[in-house]
């Protein structure tokens, strides 16, 4: 990942955390005086080294532990509502933010909704745990699946 | 990469599926700090796998399981 490359991943996170959503090539383009086709290709570089997701038609997906698009995992941070592609993400979002935020999503099997304070990154239930299903070599193989 | 209620409701939920790894949610907390805590950086570096492994490794994240490669 060269210099240019981390500039444009740097930009990109930043927009999506002032926008609440997750920033158009044409709106990056702009911010780092480049064309939007720049943009794109340097999106494909970032998804290729695991820097960010991009969905199949090449729009961002996940810049994580955020995601662009609506999943079961809602947590509430820095006065906003946002998207976290995982549990983990989850407590992600406030780690990145540096800011308490509170956990929405529900036991996968028994669907009754999970809610949780995270404050000084401490969370106010501790009998919940995190399961992680596949060994950490394969996490990459299919993260929407991770 | 789930939260549930407790051991039992994994267990469960796995239906006979092999286990992966359960982790205690303030592991979790920890982990998610540590993993997350600098993505928002202004001068903000890709992690190498090696800074990876030693953020599990040292929350006990440790064995072939939590092997990144």
């Amino acid at each position: 990942m060269d210099r240019p490359d981390i500039q444009l991943r740097n930009a990109t996170y930043r927009e999506f955390v002032a926008l609440g959503r997750a920033p158009t090539a044409e709106e990056v383009a702009t911010i780092v005086g480049t064309d939007p086709g720049e943009v794109r290709a340097g999106w494909r570089r970032l998804h290729e080294a695991h820097a960010l997701v991009l969905d199949d038609a090449g729009e961002i997906r996940m810049v994580n532990p955020f995601s662009a698009v609506p999943t079961s995992h809602r947590v509430v941070a820095a006065g906003k509502g946002w998207y976290a592609n995982c549990g983990w993400d989850a407590f992600g979002v406030g780690s990145a933010l540096h800011v308490d935020s509170v956990i929405e999503t529900e036991c996968p099997d028994c669907h009754e909704p999970i809610r949780l304070v995270v404050r000084d990154g401490r969370p106010d239930d501790a009998s919940l745990v995190f399961h992680v299903l596949v060994p950490a070599v394969t996490w990459w193989q299919d993260i929407g699946f991770t | 990469m789930l939260l549930f209620r407790s051991e039992d409701h994994v267990d469960r939920w796995l239906a006979g599926r092999t286990p992966g790894a359960t982790v205690p949610i303030s592991k979790l907390a920890e982990l998610a700090d540590a993993w997350w805590g600098d993505r928002l950086d202004p001068a903000w570096e890709p992690h190498t796998r090696e800074q990876n492994q030693q953020i599990l490794d040292d929350l006990g994240l440790t064995g072939p399981f939590w092997r990144l490669g």
